[in-house]
């Protein structure tokens, strides 16, 4: 299923490594990666602190380039993209889900998920209107249209920034740590809610996450340990078991 | 509603909201830009409220809005003073006619006024000849009781003389001289001199002749700016001009007008000029003889001064004045005082009585004396040292006294006398171009500096504060009179009255310079440029002035004020600039994850730029608006009340003793020019550094 057609492919990275100075070292994150994921699926990329999995994250995100190898989101290689195209790479395909939300604080619930779209300027300001408070409603602030960040919850923030990612059907949601800053009722109704819109609008989920109950809503998990891929799997079961192990890469 | 508009609504919305969400930083910076705005639009509209009235003042009495003059000059035109009080050397306009009608067809140019500045001595008729004529009739009659009280006048006038001798010590070289004629002056103070007087009349008349009157003679003479020009043509295009005693020179005739301002100040009586001084400060400077010592000082030493007053008055108005004084006096006066105690007495002024004294030194004492050493109607001798180096004299008639309206109070604009160009050329003594250039050589040869006789008292001893006219005490071995006939008055007058002159002679030969008056006076730099092809055109070998550079020293002032307020404004918008570039880097950083955020989802480097800019914009303009709104407030309300002037010379820049500045657009324009460049100046490195930020940032964690 991973192999399926390329046209499928949401995410292509081939041998990809990416190194960071560090005083005149350099330390390797990520030693050749080989990763694909297919539209709408719903993955979590686990492994322990400095495993590279943010690392991960970044290159999928477009926030961060390569030292070596290749990228493809959706088709695209992004090795040589300028900032620009990367730029806008991520504004028409990307969402992002943050662990500390990053909402900007001076804009209300509305117009901080309108702010993508108002980025893309591709809507009127009605269909706009009805897109942001349509997706709303799905994720059940349609009462705190008008609130600023500070007056809302932390997951009523989460919330927010899933409608964010959302507002502009995006190919690909990326969340770094999600549930980081939530309890772990709250992380739960977010990933239900994440899962939720997997099933229901089709797209495709990544996130980062190093919690166990997180882990096993995924359909599909990626152990990284070291900057290398040691699991890929795609059930749950054993998954948790062999967070030790070191599994054969894609088999 | 476009994209753009939506984004930009968007990001002026977060911009709004950033600038209230941090009140502390905001108001800091928003109340420097409003102090910086304000002091810009108070500060140039009141150089331009400044620069409109001495213009006004400048070009209406005395430049015109260009000046022409010679551009072989050493020296540059600076027609209301320069650094020194010697006159400059522009050179000369040989042939006026030739430049007016060149300079008549350049557009714009309305009329062309001659003009030529020179420094001459005048001299008038002193206290003791008049005295001295008196005492030869009294003698010749016998009158013994008459010679008793003429013989206290001489005394006085002697007496007063050889007060100065004390001074005169301390600057002379010729102290044999000056002990001989203190000699001579402690001889007529002796009762001896005085005795059996009418038996050796003719001796002692010959002795006072010619031992003592000469002496009083030397502290009679003035000096006089004149400035030689078209009489109607200044008259016609001067509209600040007007006569204030007497007449107008009339057309074809030769003649002065004293400023009215030289007439009151340096060539009327010690005791009234004083007397009039120190009202002036009263009034005019709001100072009080109550508890200005300054002023208190003034007052005593006019009561020194009574000598000036009582060796003018004769027997006759001696009784006529003193039961008056007594009166006035009161228990001043004391049974025995004569009238030389009680002129003391009277001269004693104080917070209390000075009105009073005053009004009645005009009204009972001014009649006996002479009040102007030179009056209207008189024809008096003036003499100047030419350029060629000799000593010219020529007798003018004084047609009156005249000021520039708006200015009358101010010395500068007093420093002129006004006269036809026909006399200037005579005290001027014009020179050939082979004479000049001999005499340049010579000077060159010999490297002597060049001073000029009238000045050389000010170079050597500093400067006195009568610019127009110092009375002269040098004492020449020469006689400087050797060139004047000695003449009796009418016949002077008939002699000066017929000499008469055409419009082609006055105008056909020899100026210094000359008033370029424009048709529409606003119209400066373009017509100037116009005049300086023509000059080339027409090989006319001049240079051409704007009124500033033509006034000298004044003129450099206003460019010296606006440099001040440049550089204030400059330093405060320089602050202004440190503080909100420093907030703004400082509100980047903190505000680093938001913008991380806005990368990641996909905003352009472009965007942050504009939000970032617009926000200190947004706070500039706001601030710039506030601040243009409160600096035209203030210029509204001194428009009003109007800004007193605290010295001659403001008053003379403020071309009367108020300023009523006003504003204009073009005032509020700078200044939201220039706030918008310190903003987006400010905000520019800072707004960079956001764009730095890389979207990576929005990933990491906040913990």
């Amino acid at each position: 299923m991973r192999d399926s057609g390329s046209e499928d492919l949401i995410v292509k990275m081939s041998q990809v490594i990416k190194e960071y100075p560090l005083g005149k070292l350099k330390v390797q994150a990520l030693r050749g990666i080989d990763l694909n994921i297919s539209r709408g699926e719903f993955t979590t990329i686990a492994g322990p602190s400095g495993s590279g999995k943010t690392t991960v994250l970044n290159l999928i995100g477009c926030v961060d380039v390569p030292s070596s190898g290749d990228v493809q989101i959706a088709g695209q290689s992004t090795t040589n993209l300028s900032d620009k195209e990367l730029t806008h790479l991520r504004l028409m395909k990307i969402g992002f889900i943050f662990q500390s939300f990053n909402l900007v604080p001076v804009l209300d619930v509305f117009q901080n998920v309108e702010l993508p779209l108002l980025l893309q300027g591709e809507l009127g300001a009605s269909e706009r209107a009805v897109r942001v408070k349509e997706i709303i409603a799905r994720v059940g602030l349609s009462d705190q249209l008008r609130q600023r960040p500070n007056e809302l919850s932390g997951g009523q923030r989460q919330r927010v920034a899933i409608a964010r990612a959302l507002v502009t059907n995006p190919a690909l949601v990326l969340a770094d740590e999600p549930t980081a800053n939530l309890d772990s009722v709250t992380g739960n109704t977010i990933i239900e809610l994440m899962k939720e819109l997997n099933a229901t609008q089709k797209t495709t989920f990544i996130f980062s996450t190093h919690d166990p109950k997180v882990m096993r809503q995924a359909s599909r998990v990626i152990r990284l340990v070291d900057g290398e891929i040691v699991l890929d799997n795609d059930g749950i079961e054993g998954v948790v078991e062999a967070t030790d192990g070191r599994g054969e890469v894609g088999s | 509603m476009s994209q753009t508009q939506s984004s930009l609504r968007m990001i002026s919305l977060i911009a709004m909201r950033n600038i209230m969400s941090n009140k502390v930083k905001s108001s800091i910076v928003a109340s420097i830009m409003v102090f910086g705005t304000m002091l810009l639009v108070v500060g140039t509209a009141l150089l331009d409220s400044v620069e409109s009235s001495m213009q006004k003042v400048v070009t209406s009495s005395l430049t015109g809005q260009l000046q022409v003059y010679s551009s072989q000059g050493k020296d540059e035109l600076a027609l209301f003073g320069g650094l020194t009080a010697s006159l400059p050397e522009i050179g000369e306009i040989e042939d006026f006619s030739r430049i007016k009608s060149s300079l008549e067809e350049v557009p714009n140019v309305q009329a062309v006024v001659p003009m030529g500045l020179t420094v001459s001595t005048g001299s008038s008729g002193n206290d003791i000849d008049e005295v001295l004529r008196q005492l030869r009739d009294a003698a010749s009659n016998n009158d013994a009781q008459t010679v008793a009280s003429l013989s206290g006048q001489v005394r006085e006038i002697a007496g007063s003389l050889l007060e100065e001798y004390a001074d005169k010590e301390k600057i002379s070289n010729d102290l044999n001289r000056l002990d001989k004629e203190r000699a001579a002056l402690e001889e007529v103070q002796k009762d001896a001199f005085w005795q059996d007087f009418t038996q050796n009349s003719q001796e002692r008349l010959l002795f006072l002749d010619t031992k003592i009157a000469p002496l009083a003679n030397n502290g009679r003479r003035f000096f006089m700016r004149i400035l030689g020009t078209d009489p109607q043509a200044f008259k016609q295009h001067f509209d600040r001009f007007e006569v204030v005693k007497g007449e107008m020179i009339p057309p074809g005739q030769r003649g002065v007008l004293i400023s009215k301002r030289t007439h009151e100040r340096f060539l009327k009586h010690r005791v009234a000029r004083e007397l009039d001084r120190i009202k002036r400060e009263i009034e005019l400077e709001g100072r009080s003889l109550e508890d200005d010592e300054l002023l208190q000082a003034r007052a005593r030493r006019l009561s020194r001064q009574y000598r000036r007053v009582t060796f003018q008055l004769d027997p006759s108005e001696v009784a006529q004045l003193e039961p008056k004084l007594r009166d006035i006096l009161g228990s001043e006066a004391s049974a025995k005082d004569s009238i030389k105690e009680l002129i003391q007495k009277f001269l004693h002024v104080d917070h209390s009585n000075f009105d009073a004294r005053y009004d009645f030194f005009y009204a009972q004492v001014a009649p006996m004396i002479e009040l102007y050493r030179v009056n209207v109607g008189d024809v008096v001798p003036l003499q100047s040292f030419t350029r060629r180096g000799y000593v010219k004299a020529v007798n003018v008639k004084i047609w009156g006294t005249f000021q520039f309206k708006g200015i009358e109070d101010s010395d500068l604009a007093g420093v002129v006398n006004i006269s036809d160009l026909l006399t200037f050329r005579e005290l001027y003594g014009k020179m050939t171009r082979a004479q000049r250039a001999e005499l340049e050589a010579l000077r060159d040869s010999i490297g002597v500096e060049d001073i000029s006789r009238d000045s050389a008292e000010d170079d050597l001893f500093g400067g006195s504060d009568e610019i127009a006219i110092v009375e002269q005490d040098s004492q020449e071995s020469f006689d400087e009179f050797q060139d004047v006939e000695v003449m009796a008055r009418e016949d002077r007058i008939k002699q000066v009255e017929n000499l008469t002159y055409s419009q082609q002679e006055l105008e056909q030969g020899l100026a210094l310079n000359a008033a370029v008056i424009l048709e529409d006076p606003d119209d400066i730099q373009r017509t100037r440029a116009l005049i300086n092809q023509k000059i080339q055109q027409d090989d006319l070998k001049l240079k051409v002035v704007d009124w500033k550079e033509a006034a000298g020293l004044v003129g450099q002032l206003i460019v010296v004020i606006q440099i001040v307020l440049y550089v204030a404004i400059f330093i405060i918008f320089l602050v202004a600039l440190v503080i909100i570039n420093n907030s703004m880097v400082m509100a980047t950083t903190e505000r680093m994850a938001e913008v991380g955020t806005m990368r990641a989802i996909g905003a352009q480097r472009g965007f942050i730029l504009v939000l970032f800019m617009l926000e200190t914009l947004v706070l500039g303009l706001g601030a710039g608006f506030t601040g243009a709104l409160l600096g035209v407030g203030i210029i509204e309300i001194l428009g009003v009340w109007g800004i007193p002037a605290a010295n001659e010379i403001v008053r003379f820049i403020f071309a009367g003793p108020r300023l009523y500045p006003h504003v204009s657009l073009s005032n509020v324009l700078i200044a939201a020019g220039v706030i918008f460049v310190v903003s987006l100046l400010s905000t520019l490195y800072p707004a960079l550094i956001a764009t730095r930020i890389q979207p990576v940032v929005a990933m990491r964690g906040r913990d």
